[in-house]
């Protein structure tokens, strides 16, 4: 029985996470057609773009490529690789935020200055930091493990470092940034094992901070305002953010149809980066949303599915690395699509994975193929093989 | 007991053991936030999309759906031959939505230089409050092309249409014009702006931001397009009539005239001309004295050309017969205080003589005869003292009294056209009697197709026919016109010639007229003719308009192919001795009694 029961030929256990791999390029392919279409009108009627349609749509394309081969090499990185390099990495982001702020050097959008100009391409920071700080949070929080109860060991040097990050961020000023950036550090600081009554301490601190940030900046205060009450200063403020709801309100059940958007038709600002979903919610409908937030939802499951294993197979860096990736696309999602239908003020966060965008593209690939390692490195120790 | 609690605690949490584990339940805790965060998601995105999307629909719309005119053409006005009196050209109307037309110093410039607008009106119009402003108007389609290719945000084009006048000045009065907003002002465009207006149709689109439709929405209504006018007007009859007021005017030094050309078989008006007239493509500086359609609303005194009317109702009562002898002489009558006298005495004259050689002693003695009552109503018969009903902007009735409170010496200068008051077309129009055997017909703007036309009897046929008789007499050699003779046509008419009413004094003004129809053996057309204050040293109505009747008469009867009924040479001599008119004249009525 039991020799006959071995000799069953069984079914080869995956090697990776298909589910997670699918709804990765799902949301990577959705969102190229979703920015060819919400970037259309716009390109073709810019002088910079040289009237020509596709633009948007070829540099998005050059950005996934480049993406998905760097996910590839990543891939191939073994996490006790990264987690050696993971100091390293967040000092080059740490310097790349202060080179991007030398004037000159930096680029000004919009009056914020977030780019570094690399010849064909721009390069952004802060969204490099994001994947950055996940790796050295959970590379630090592994380190003090022993010493999470000390709030001056285990605490104090995290937040130096993330006051530094923060300045640089509020500096050019990437209020979306910071606020990934706090939420992943605390969140994987939290996941560490730090005492909970500290973090009552941090969440009524940053609370009282985002408080008077939003009071001191005028420029803060009036995204709050608009958001508030959009339809109050439709034209002024809350400008962006109805055009966004009225999208939302046209697409109703299953969308006006791919491509029939009236919104992107230079209504709505910023259609084909961080208010792609306002897009979406007008093509396609409830339906087209709820795709996207499943296909959200399910990576952010898997992310956690994994680190809980690898939490099991005794790897707290790759399970903290894993669910940080997790709290970073959870939240960033979030605040995104929440900005979209009107429920947090308009931040200039993208949608991870989907909104236009080189940089983020680039990071957000490079993560998705760190957590695929993750759950590959936890497949093979589960068949028993090494590392 | 919180410290021994803490104390135990973190030996706790030194143990190796759980050192290595995450604590799960924080890691669940922050899956179960970042997911349930996404269920709110899902909730407010139903709320969007499927409570409240009517609300959110309703503000999207209003901000880029418009509801836009389809313009529609106003109808032609065509001659009686479809040739275009007044057409609609496409033209393209510049407008802005200023809080939009945020224009650099530079597209300002342009946009101003390719309208040929003044740089500090066009910035006054974009910085007006206004939703909505027009830069230009009836700008024609290459410059609104070339405004479009400046591609400047905010400012919108609109097609309309300018109205154009291929025949000018020439039958102005006739076809009037339209304002700005294509509504009839004057003349035919607003007697028949009800048949010539297009009805605009509608279209509910949505525009992106810059103005470009996108789609349409709901149902179109399409655009009714204005009715064409066919006028009973001749272009070749007008012309003339135009051209040779227009020289008469000029060679007599007056201060206006009129022309009016009636089909005497149908009642259509041919031509009608003024002067001053106006260019109706270009009104920049038009005064009011070039609006006046005098032929239709300006009253005159008549003169003479109302005694063959008199004449016909001595003749119509039996009381007087084409040959009764009256006696004019001294050339002078007395009613009253006031004396009648004529031109030149005359001695006995036939009642045809009377008219031939225009007595105002002869004619006054046949009025005399009559008691006011049927006067009134003779003259109210031809239309005296009530309009015409063409719909013609401003027609007048003149000024016909009430007989009752007539004086006989009122009477008496009524029956040579003074103390009454007429327009050139009532005129025209009243001798529609004499040139159709007693009828008056009913005079048309429109061209008729239909049938022959019938009018109103007013004398009998056989008066109609001897009052036509001493109308060619009177034209004729020996008459007061011999100038009206066309050559190859056997011409009847009547001069006139009043004094200008001035502040209720006849001043040394002169209205010279001259209405008449030929051929006489079956009037075809009607041409009256009115010359006001001649002041080139002729003023009398035979001299001054006579010519102008003649070549209007002569040009339009060759024009229409009329046969003639007489010798192609010219009857007339230019100064013809009394006796010989007298010789002429008498076998004349004979020859048109063996007509009848």
């Amino acid at each position: 029985m039991l020799i006959q029961a071995l000799d069953t030929p069984r079914r080869a256990p995956s090697e990776v996470d298909y589910a997670l791999l699918w709804s990765t390029l799902l949301l990577l392919f959705f969102g190229m057609v979703m920015v060819y279409s919400a970037s259309i009108a716009i390109a073709e009627a810019g002088k910079f773009t040289g009237h020509q349609p596709a633009y948007y749509l070829v540099r998005h394309s050059i950005f996934l490529c480049i993406g998905i081969i760097a996910a590839a090499v990543a891939f191939q990185v073994p996490l006790a690789a990264w987690q050696q390099m993971a100091p390293w990495l967040f000092v080059t982001g740490v310097v790349l935020l202060i080179v991007v702020l030398i004037p000159g050097v930096g680029r000004d959008v919009n009056g914020a200055r977030r780019w570094l100009p690399l010849g064909i391409a721009n390069l952004q920071p802060s969204e490099l930091m994001k994947l950055f700080v996940v790796l050295y949070a959970a590379d630090y929080t592994v380190r003090k493990m022993a010493v999470m109860h000390n709030l001056k060991k285990a605490f104090a040097p995290m937040a130096g470092a993330m006051i530094l990050v923060t300045v640089l961020l509020l500096k050019e000023p990437d209020f979306g940034a910071f606020v990934v950036i706090i939420s992943i550090a605390i969140g994987i600081l939290f996941l560490g094992g730090l005492r909970a009554r500290y973090f009552a301490v941090l969440i009524v601190l940053l609370l009282a901070a985002f408080a008077v940030l939003i009071v001191v900046s005028p420029y803060r205060r009036d995204r709050i305002f608009g958001f508030m009450d959009p339809w109050a200063d439709a034209f002024g403020r809350g400008y962006q953010l109805s055009h966004a709801l009225i999208a939302f309100g046209r697409g109703e059940l299953f969308g006006v149809g791919l491509g029939a958007s009236v919104e992107k038709l230079f209504y709505l600002p910023e259609a084909h980066t961080d208010f792609l979903l306002a897009v979406i919610a007008e093509e396609l409908g409830l339906v087209g949303v709820l795709i996207v937030v499943a296909l959200f939802a399910l990576i952010i499951q898997r992310a956690f599915v994994i680190g809980r294993q690898a939490v099991a197979l005794e790897r707290l860096y790759p399970a903290l690395v894993a669910m940080g990736i997790g709290i970073w696309i959870g939240v960033q999602g979030f605040i995104n699509m929440g900005v979209n239908m009107g429920l947090l003020p308009t931040k200039g966060l993208t949608l991870p994975l989907m909104s236009f965008g080189g940089s983020g593209i680039l990071a957000n690939c490079v993560a998705l193929a760190i957590l695929l390692r993750v759950d590959w490195e936890n497949r093979q120790l589960m068949r028993g093989a090494k590392l | 007991m919180m410290r021994g609690k803490s104390g135990r605690t973190h030996k706790f949490a030194e143990s190796p053991v759980l050192q290595l584990a995450l604590p799960a339940w924080r890691s669940r805790l922050v899956a179960i936030f970042l997911l349930a965060s996404f269920g709110l998601l899902v909730g407010r995105s139903f709320y969007l999309q499927v409570v409240n999307n009517d609300f959110l629909q309703e503000k999207g719309e209003s901000r880029y759906r418009r509801d836009l005119e389809i313009s529609a053409s106003r109808g032609k006005v065509t001659d009686r031959n479809g040739e275009v009196l007044a057409i609609s050209t496409p033209m393209k109307s510049i407008w802005a939505i200023p809080a939009d037309a945020k224009l650099n110093a530079q597209q300002a410039q342009q946009l101003a230089k390719v309208l040929d607008a003044d740089a500090k009106e066009l910035a006054r119009k974009l910085a007006s409050d206004k939703g909505f402003v027009y830069l230009q108007r009836q700008v024609s389609p290459e410059v609104a092309d070339r405004v479009a290719a400046l591609k400047l945000p905010g400012i919108y084009q609109n097609k309309e249409y300018r109205r154009y006048y291929p025949t000018g000045d020439m039958s102005a009065h006739m076809v009037g014009f339209t304002g700005v907003d294509d509504k009839g002002l004057e003349g035919v465009e607003l007697a028949f702006e009800k048949s010539l207006i297009g009805h605009a149709g509608s279209r509910s689109v949505i525009r992106d931001r810059r103005g470009q439709i996108v789609e349409d929405v709901g149902s179109i209504r399409p655009p009714q397009d204005g009715k064409d006018v066919r006028l009973a007007l001749d272009s070749k009859i007008q012309y003339i009539a135009y051209s040779h007021l227009k020289q008469a005017v000029a060679d007599n030094k007056a201060k206006a005239g009129g022309a009016v050309v009636i089909d005497a078989k149908s009642g259509e008006i041919l031509a009608l001309a003024n002067w001053p007239t106006y260019n109706p493509n270009n009104r920049e500086h038009l005064s009011g004295g070039q609006l006046r359609n005098r032929a239709v609303t300006d009253t005159f005194e008549p003169g003479s050309t109302l005694k063959p009317f008199t004449a016909a109702l001595a003749l119509e009562n039996g009381k007087f017969r084409f040959d009764t002898a009256i006696n004019t002489a001294p050339g002078r009558l007395t009613i009253g205080k006031a004396t009648i006298s004529d031109a030149h005495p005359h001695g006995v004259l036939t009642v045809a003589q009377v008219i031939q050689k225009s007595s105002n002693v002869g004619v006054a003695k046949m009025a005399a005869t009559f008691s006011p009552q049927e006067m009134w109503e003779m003259f109210d018969a031809v239309g005296f003292g009530q309009t015409s009903r063409l719909g013609f902007p401003g027609e007048v009735p003149g000024r016909l009294r009430a007989w009752k409170s007539w004086r006989p010496i009122e009477q008496a200068t009524m029956s040579y056209g003074h103390g009454i008051s007429v327009s050139l077309m009532q005129l025209a129009r009243a001798y529609t009697v004499f040139a159709r055997d007693g009828e008056l017909l009913p005079i048309s703007l429109t061209r008729i197709d239909e049938g022959p036309v019938t009018g109103i009897p007013v004398f009998s046929p056989q008066t109609a026919r001897e009052v036509r008789a001493m109308l060619e007499m009177a034209a004729g050699p020996g008459g007061t016109a011999p100038k009206a003779q066309v050559a190859g046509y056997r011409v009847a008419g009547k001069t006139g010639t009043a004094h200008k009413l001035e502040g209720g004094v006849y001043a040394n003004k002169y209205v010279a007229s001259f209405v008449g129809f030929a051929p006489a053996s079956d009037p075809r057309l009607i041409v009256a003719v009115l010359i006001d204050e001649p002041s080139a040293g002729k003023h009398y109505g035979g001299d001054v308009a006579g010519p102008v009747f003649s070549a209007v008469m002569g040009s339009a009867l060759r024009t229409l192919g009329v046969p003639p009924d007489a010798q192609m040479t010219i009857a007339q001599a230019p100064t013809l001795a009394p006796e010989a008119g007298s010789r002429i004249a008498q076998p004349r009525p004979v020859q048109a009694k063996e007509k009848l």
